[in-house]
């Protein structure tokens, strides 16, 4: 793809989204649009380790929460500004999930994804009970200073703005990842992922790639938990339960995780789902597990492959209209 | 390439028990025995998948029974697989210029296009590796081992469940890209057609040993051969 019409696609993306927040007048509306917002990035986090790993995270809340807790810590010691804590703590959470990455992306299938839930649970566990640090189970309010990166904090935590911030930074991510994936790098960690032992014999090391796209889905993930850090100013033991990994794992199955975006598509259903079937049914998670079955009985590439056979069916049909003319 | 007294024990389950195999320059060496007589093992201590327990494997005068897979294939020394072993979701032309750039090839996207050519996979390049066909699958399993000019290839039963053309095929294209890259190969197969038809030598094995080595008539010659192996087929 080239640069011309990845810039054309981002600045409409963008443009969209300011549309959005133009057009869309209800507070309410706004918020759970940006709640919608900061979950496909976390949801395409987690998506990310399945397309280029092909592993399955029950985890990934860690992430999602540890970046909270680490900018709240940072604030509350007053060891360094919040801009600076930001940064330290996305490099942090690059830095330590990688190291993990270099030992637990070794174990394969089913016994992966256990690994990761139970070290997801040792840090709930953790998180929960240390109320010196964290807060325990009541979690620890956010101090976030009056100004972030030049900008009036009262102005950022507008619904608008917020919504704005976290469209942007969806945008942003999925351009960047689909731009490193179509480097080589991309093309190491499919081959890795398709048959580990045949790359090892076209002389990749194997256990790099891996980590490093571990690494990567925790560092989305992470961005995706500071967006909610600066949405709620409040992290708690929540943040990092395993049934969150899980909600964003339907995220990517019912979105399809074979298009970048598809775990993003599959967060805006899960939100308009929960929106229009709450107000009717108090187990409407029931009504959502039936949708979840269906796509994955009828389309298990999800909305996404969906809409890409729709697309390359017109495509296709174009095609041969052109060549019979 | 050789192997010297190659030994290879599951506690007392002696898979291959002094294994002396050595493959000349631009050779084609069969390698036959029944099922279970360590045919896949010797290619597996031979690419580093499976540790010796005593001998050594020399690759172009260099001792590299210490080295792993990946240290050998860019030494020079590939391999396929007994499965079809390639890259299902990846289009053939990436994952064949993939491998030939991880070989350090620096132009690549050439060398793969001369390779996938050479074995007819050219009008395929960007199919999808898993709709292809399965002898389309074999030949692109063979061009993933076949790139960045390999001086030794150690192919596993390449003709498995290929129909008696495309094996006819495979064997034509195997002997034409031997001379012309000059490649050593180390030619695993059930199909005796094939492996008196186009080997230079061959080595017999049973119970992890080998049990005759010798040009394709010496060995249909030996009786001891005859007895445990090729039987009426010879």
């Amino acid at each position: 793809m080239s640069i011309q019409k990845i810039s054309l696609q981002t600045v409409v993306a963008l443009g969209l989204g300011a549309g959005a927040m133009t057009l869309v007048s209800s507070g309410t509306v706004l918020s759970l649009l940006t709640q919608a917002t900061i979950y496909a990035v976390f949801a395409i986090g987690v998506g990310l380790l399945l397309r280029q790993n092909g592993m399955v995270s029950f985890g990934h809340a860690l992430f999602f929460g540890a970046a909270g807790y680490i900018v709240g810590m940072l604030l509350q010691a007053k060891v360094m500004p919040a801009e600076w804590a930001i940064a330290a703590a996305l490099l942090g959470l690059l830095v330590v999930s990688f190291a993990m990455g270099l030992v637990i992306v070794r174990v394969p299938g089913v016994a992966f994804g256990m690994l990761t839930l139970a070290v997801g649970q040792m840090f709930y566990l953790t998180a929960s009970r240390s109320r010196g640090f964290t807060g325990g189970a009541d979690g620890m309010n956010i101090e976030w200073p009056n100004s972030l990166f030049g900008v009036s904090m009262s102005v950022l935590t507008k619904p608008a703005t917020m919504f704005m911030i976290s469209w942007s930074t969806l945008v942003i991510v999925i351009v960047l990842l689909a731009l490193l994936l179509s480097t080589r790098f991309g093309g190491i960690t499919e081959a890795v992922r398709d048959n580990e032992e045949r790359a090892r014999f076209i002389g990749i090391r194997t256990l790099l790639p891996r980590a490093a796209v571990y690494a990567l889905s925790a560092l989305v993930t992470g961005i995706a938990g500071l967006l909610s850090a600066l949405n709620t100013g409040f992290v708690s033991p929540e943040n990092l339960h395993w049934s969150l990994s899980g909600v964003a794992l339907m995220m990517v199955v019912v979105g399809g995780y074979k298009a970048l975006w598809g775990p993003a598509i599959g967060a805006v259903v899960y939100f308009m789902a929960k929106d229009i079937l709450g107000d009717y049914a108090n187990h409407w998670m029931a009504i959502f597990g039936v949708a979840l079955i269906t796509v994955i009985v009828f389309s298990p590439t999800g909305i996404a492959g969906i809409l890409d056979k729709l697309f390359m069916g017109r495509k296709l049909a174009h095609a041969s209209h052109a060549a019979r003319h | 390439m050789q192997t010297d007294d190659v030994a290879i024990h599951y506690g007392g389950v002696k898979a291959l028990d002094g294994v002396s195999i050595t493959l000349a320059k631009g050779q084609i060496r069969g390698l036959i025995g029944p099922n279970g007589a360590g045919k896949t093992t010797v290619i597996n201590a031979i690419t580093g998948r499976q540790p010796l327990t005593r001998g050594k494997v020399t690759l172009l005068g260099e001792d590299v029974s210490h080295t792993d897979a990946v240290q050998r294939r860019m030494r020079g020394l590939s391999r396929s697989f007994q499965r079809t072993s390639v890259f299902g979701q990846m289009p053939v032309r990436k994952q064949v210029e993939l491998a030939s750039h991880m070989m350090g090839v620096e132009d690549s996207g050439a060398d793969a296009d001369d390779v996938l050519r050479e074995l007819s996979l050219d009008h395929l390049s960007h199919s999808i590796a898993q709709d292809l066909g399965y002898g389309e699958q074999r030949r692109l399993d063979l061009a993933l081992a076949l790139v960045g000019r390999p001086a030794v290839l150690l192919l596993d039963e390449p003709m498995a469940g290929l129909s008696v053309q495309e094996s006819l095929d495979l064997a034509k294209h195997l002997q034409a890209l031997t001379s012309r890259r000059n490649v050593s190969v180390l030619l695993v197969e059930h199909d005796m057609d094939v492996v008196f038809g186009i080997s230079d030598a061959v080595t017999v094995f049973e119970l992890g040993r080998v049990i005759a080595q010798g040009t394709p008539a010496e060995v249909r010659a030996n009786p001891r051969v005859r007895e445990a192996y090729l039987g009426s087929a010879a």
